[in-house]
């Protein structure tokens, strides 16, 4: 005889809690992958639910074949690779969707749900944000739910049974998961994995025309939150420093590289040092941004001739670092000769009459610093003027520029000055960054949005270096004291009819939003920055030395003890926990303990029902030998009695005590 | 291997005895991964890979989080089982060739159980819910082929709830047997040795229906066969009765082992059919077995008497 082996099916509750957790796996994806992958999952999802309702067949293998090979040939074209992160969750997804139409027992459900589990994995590589990581959890439990449901009887309950049992258990996770969350050592990556692909993103780029940092002010996207070891310093002084662009076209500054770029510059520490970290949004640049002069000693960040700081792979994530800062340090004191020669380049034929005017400049000021302050003076006191929406300009931009239009953002008033001090032989090359930021009072930390890009001018002196110098402050100095926001309080910011920035005038408004930063700041710091550098801070302060042997026996330590107290709370032995039968009989017990007829405890149950019988009416002597003889034959004669059948010679009985 | 298996069966016999009514307790449970536990080990890892090499932060929370409901979920299974009361309810003979049933009672006590699955074989288990408080019978049905009494043997009780990653399990042996009548053989009866011929037997059945034999009911007294009580009368809970039949003449049944041909095995599975036969037309029979005698006597109880003979007959073993 030929044996069928018969695959169980899916419960219902189990199927329900899928298909809900594969649209809340999915969801956050849809940004991220192509759209007709939504179409093909409404599909797999209706041919299903048809399957379900005995209106379709499951597809044949060769369909399914089919149906797999030009998915993937759709990836391929949608994405022009079939490896890559995008790619590889187009591909996950698709297989997510796919298995759908496959879904017949339990053996698929428990792949679909394993699959589910490791695409929230992938979908945090997108979105690593408080909102994204606490609705994983509803993706999480529904998942859980299925899995579950996979396991019930059919003669479990509601769906909505399920998922608080689903709940329930991932509600008692979380100690042991905070634990090992907490000491389970970060290791380093063990290979490179293809990251995200970027998405449009905004921020300060490696060259600069005029127009560019105003385009950039009209995001209000967060760049970066950075604390103080100490006392946050004035506005005006935080300048942060993103990138050097030292080769002018004629109209924009570039970034050059340059083998010397690689060598680490020549500097002193001066001054005050200013200890700092700054948690950055992904940039996909790999510069980072720090106050000049900055050192850190995280190793895969180099401080660059340019004294900029510099990662070695581009940041796709969230990232954390901790630098310090020597604002009067004394930067490159000496410079050779290419370099003095490559600070001076400009291209010929541009900009005639500001060349003139450096040229009188040059002759009137001797002296470099003389020049300099002549040039901010011209500015500061000339009709110049502060705005987002400067007239465009031709070729000789900074002729028009400053001889014309006089009108203009950081960008126009920072390429004009480098470009005059180079004409009168002054080395000088524009910084582009940010500056200011928004400081939260509660949290102690700035937190800088694209709106504050900036590029000011920094200017060399044989034996003094580098020093920053900003135009900007002499047209707008309330743009450095106070932010971008006082500085053009007629022009409004293009921050959106939606965003909370729009509405920083109402005072509760603001406050939401702020302590909705403060929020966002601690996730950042805490729980994203919770890498290892960060985590060897903490269990150092925790177990002082640290050897991961020690921690090892700790966490194990640990978890058993969890482990006892979640069980204790689970069994709960200090109940009692009776049969159904000796649950009647406490409540038999109770019921003629309040008529006077204490059972001793030695006393056996007949002896018992002997001594009491006669105070009783006839009926009731019934009622009690009914209840009796159930009892025992269900305890000591094991005959088949079920208790509900002593459960109503109790109530019997009750009623007939009652009656009297 | 079989003597591993002795070995094994003697072990769990120490641990916990045959008896009718077991309480699972920390000794009775074990609890292992299953396969779908060991696939659930293999996501995680990967997923911590995805973690490691991203160093992302939310990717190494969720598969901790994952990790330790896994852990968790070997307290919540076990928990399934633990206190689980399992009761081996009394058996109803059958026939051989049909499915012996052994009756089942779960009561939970404190708290609901879930999906437990009982059965002799992993592939093939009953699955059934006990809710709190409460008691659920089942029946574990297993085909006989054999007369004779059947044991249950130890039954595997075992729940992967609430994830399916680990299964907690024991092995009852709730002291239930069966007992399996010889399967029935309708053959043409061969009464050899008795003095009434096939035709009267025939006829006597036909004609008299018992009824002229029967004479009513008297109380039993000391003394008076317990094959003749009226068990019907009994089980209504109005007490002892005795039939009492006029004295049969010369033309009563007899069943006769002896009489008949063919292997023994066979002899008894045609005598089974004609005592549920004679029993149906209520006509009183003896049966005799080699040694053992029983009748003469009709009704059910009677009936019963020589199917259980009919059973465990042992002798006779050269045919």
């Amino acid at each position: 005889m030929a044996k069928h082996k018969i695959k169980p099916s899916i419960p219902r509750n189990s199927l329900i809690w899928l298909l809900i957790a594969q649209v809340l796996v999915i969801i956050p994806l849809l940004w991220h992958v192509p759209l007709w992958i939504v179409g093909l999952w409404l599909v797999c999802a209706a041919w299903r639910i048809q399957v379900f309702r005995m209106r379709m067949q499951f597809p044949r293998a060769i369909v399914k074949v089919a149906m797999m090979v030009s998915a993937a040939f759709a990836v391929y074209l949608s994405r022009g690779s079939l490896v890559g992160l995008d790619a590889g969750v187009a591909l996950l997804l698709t297989a997510f969707v796919l298995k759908l139409v496959e879904l017949r027992s339990k053996r698929d459900a428990l792949v679909l749900i394993y699959l589910g589990f490791f695409t929230v994995v992938t979908s945090y590589l997108f979105d690593d944000s408080i909102l994204a990581a606490g609705y994983s959890l509803l993706s999480v439990t529904a998942l859980l739910a299925a899995l579950v449901g996979l396991q019930q009887t059919v003669l479990a309950g509601r769906p909505g049974k399920t998922i608080t049992q689903a709940a329930a258990i991932l509600l008692q996770a979380i100690p042991v998961a905070l634990l090992l969350f907490l000491f389970f050592p970060r290791l380093d990556p063990l290979w490179v994995l293809p990251a995200p692909k970027d998405k449009g993103v905004t921020g300060i780029s490696d060259h600069m025309s005029p127009g560019d940092i105003a385009e950039l002010s009209q995001s209000s996207e967060l760049v970066f939150r950075a604390s103080f070891a100490g006392e946050i310093p004035a506005q005006n002084q935080l300048y942060w420093r993103a990138l050097t662009l030292p080769y002018f076209d004629g109209r924009t500054w570039h970034m050059q590289n340059m083998t010397s770029d690689l060598l680490a510059p020549e500097w002193q520490a001066q001054g005050d040092m200013l200890e700092y970290s700054v948690i950055m949004q992904p940039s996909s640049r790999t510069w980072l941004y720090s106050l000049a002069v900055s050192q850190t000693e995280q190793k895969d960040i180099r401080l660059m001739n340019d004294f900029r700081l510099q990662h070695n792979t581009p940041i796709h994530r969230t990232y954390l670092y901790q630098a310090q800062a020597w604002p009067e340090a004394l930067a490159e004191p000496k410079l050779s000769p290419e370099k003095y020669r490559f600070y001076l380049q400009l291209p010929r034929d541009v900009n005639p009459q500001a060349r003139a005017w450096a040229q009188q400049l040059r002759q009137r000021h001797p002296d470099d610093e003389s020049l300099v302050r002549a040039v901010l003076r011209h500015f500061n006191q000339e009709e110049y003027f502060y705005t987002l929406k400067p007239p465009r300009l031709g070729k000789h931009s900074v002729d028009e520029f400053l001889f014309a239009t006089q009108t203009g953002f950081c960008e126009h008033y920072s390429s004009s000055m480098a470009f005059v001090l180079r004409a009168a032989g002054i080395p000088a090359r524009v910084v582009t960054g940010y500056q200011g930021g928004e400081v939260n009072r509660t949290e102690n930390y700035v937190q800088v949005r694209q709106y504050d890009a900036h590029s000011w001018v920094e200017y060399w002196r044989l034996g003094f270096g580098w020093h920053r110098v900003d135009p900007t402050f002499q047209v707008a100095p309330e743009r450095i004291e106070q932010g971008l926001q006082e500085a053009l309080r007629g022009e409004s910011l293009n921050t959106g009819l939606f965003s909370p920035l729009s509405y920083r005038h109402i005072g509760w408004i603001n406050q939401l939003r702020i302590g909705w930063d403060t929020l966002n700041y601690n996730w950042q710091k805490n729980v994203l920055g919770y890498q290892a550098e960060r985590q060897q801070n903490w269990l150092k302060g925790l177990l002082g030395e640290i050897s991961w042997q020690k921690i090892g026996v700790s966490l194990v330590i640990a978890i058993a003890l969890l482990f006892a107290v979640i069980s204790l709370w689970l069994f709960k032995p200090w109940q009692t926990r009776l049969s159904e039968t000796q649950r009647l009989l406490r409540q038999f017990e109770r019921l003629l303990a309040k008529r006077q007829c204490v059972r001793n405890p030695a006393e056996g149950l007949r002896a018992f029902q002997l001594r009491i019988k006669e105070d009783l009416s006839p009926q009731q002597q019934i009622a009690l030998e009914d209840f009796v003889h159930s009892y025992e034959q269900i305890e000591y004669a094991n005959v088949p009695v079920p208790s509900a059948q002593l459960q109503q010679q109790l109530q019997a009985l009750r009623h007939s005590l009652a009656g009297r | 291997m079989s003597a591993w298996r002795h070995w094994l069966a003697a072990w769990w016999s120490r641990r916990l005895p045959a008896q009718t009514r077991v309480k699972l307790g920390q000794k009775h449970i074990f609890i292992v991964p299953t396969l779908a536990g060991y696939a659930f080990a293999a996501a995680l890892l990967l997923m911590l890979m995805v973690a490691i090499n991203y160093q992302n932060s939310l990717a190494y929370a969720l598969t901790f989080l994952l990790a330790s409901v896994g852990l968790l979920s070997i307290l919540h299974t076990w928990r399934n089982l633990a206190g689980l009361q399992l009761v081996g309810l009394p058996t109803e003979a059958c026939f051989a060739g049909e499915n012996a049933r052994f009756p089942i009672r779960l009561q939970a006590t404190g708290r609901a159980y879930q999906a437990i699955g009982l059965g002799w074989s992993r592939q093939k288990m009953l699955m059934t819910d006990v809710a709190k408080h409460s008691e659920q019978q089942v029946e574990l049905s297993l085909a006989v082929k054999r007369r004779g009494k059947h044991s249950a043997g130890r039954i595997r009780v075992e729940t992967r709830f609430p994830l399916g990653i680990w299964v907690a399990w024991s092995q009852v042996d709730l002291a239930q047997s069966v007992l399996v009548y010889p399967k029935p053989i309708a053959a043409p009866l061969e009464l050899a040795g008795v003095a009434a011929g096939e035709d009267e037997v025939e006829g006597l059945a036909t004609a008299g229906r018992g009824v002229d034999d029967y004479q009513g009911l008297e109380a039993w007294q000391q003394g008076d066969s317990l094959r003749r009580v009226n068990w019907k009368v009994w089980s209504k809970g109005q007490g002892l009765w005795v039939k009492q039949f006029a004295e049969l003449k010369g033309a009563q049944a007899q069943l006769d082992f002896s009489s008949l041909g063919g292997d023994v095995e066979y002899r008894l599975s045609v005598l089974c059919a004609q005592v549920l036969k004679l029993t149906q037309q209520e006509t009183p029979f003896t049966l005799k077995l080699l040694e053992q005698t029983i009748g003469p006597g009709t009704g059910v109880a009677h009936q019963a008497e020589c199917l259980t003979a009919l059973a465990l007959f042992a002798g006779g073993g050269h045919g």
